[in-house]
């Protein structure tokens, strides 16, 4: 008599791979040097529009004045919008790319 | 010692300490700011209207529409407080963005961007420049 074999009843939930992730990239705020705006008033800029620390700002604004550009926050489309139009009210340098 | 041109009072408010010649030079760039956000044709008016998004051809129009909109109202403020001897900080706001336009609007149109395009600039140029970041540091100082 053959032997009958059990039936494997797995109790492990099933993932269906098929169906993609969906992730979305963040927007990227950029803040670019210029020769001809104070240190100082960087600073300022950064910390009122985005309520940065004192230490933050400086670095922010630091790296803009060394490598040219910084990320200055990153986020959904409507508000890196939304910052890129504060900083270039404000009169500095700014783009918004997809983060990378 | 150069005495400071802006003063915060321990009231909070912060002191204007311009003079006559000051305060029309101050007059002139805000004039030139409000001119130039309207006028495609004034020199500033590129670097007013840089873009958001350079990876598209065309920004979104309410983003240009906002920033159109809040550059125009920190002038307009600016001016209407142009011959105040105290301002607040909401005031003080409007006068450094509206400082910080004028002298990013200016460099732009004379092409002045880089520290070597700077320094070949002429005299009366410069002394406009540096008088314009004078401004802005003693505000920056304050705020």
């Amino acid at each position: 008599m053959a032997a009958v074999k059990p039936l494997r009843v797995s109790d492990e939930t099933q993932v269906d791979t098929s169906v993609a992730t969906l992730t979305l990239r963040p927007w990227n705020v950029i803040v670019w040097d210029d020769p001809v705006t104070p240190m100082s008033v960087v600073v300022v800029i950064l910390r009122k529009i985005f309520g940065y620390p004192n230490n933050k700002a400086t670095q922010l604004m630091l790296t803009v004045h060394h490598e040219g550009r910084a990320v200055v926050w990153s986020g959904p489309l409507e508000r890196a919008q939304s910052y890129c139009v504060k900083l270039q009210v404000a009169g500095l340098v700014a783009t918004i790319e997809r983060d990378a | 010692m150069a005495s400071r041109l802006f003063v915060r009072r321990r009231d909070g408010r912060l002191e204007v300490r311009l003079n006559d010649a000051g305060r029309q030079m101050v007059a002139e760039a805000f004039a030139h700011v409000l001119a130039a956000e309207s006028d495609p044709e004034h020199d500033w008016h590129a670097s007013l209207n840089g873009p958001i998004d350079p990876s598209t051809d065309l920004d979104d129009p309410l983003a240009t529409l906002s920033r159109q909109h809040e550059i125009t109202s920190n002038v307009e403020l600016a001016i209407a407080t142009l011959h105040e001897d105290f301002l607040n900080d909401a005031e003080a706001w409007a006068w450094l963005c509206s400082l910080q336009v004028a002298l990013r609007g200016l460099v732009t149109a004379k092409g002045l961007l880089s520290a070597d395009r700077l320094a070949q600039s002429d005299v009366a140029t410069r002394d406009y420049i540096t008088t314009l970041q004078s401004l802005l540091f003693g505000l920056a100082d304050v705020m």
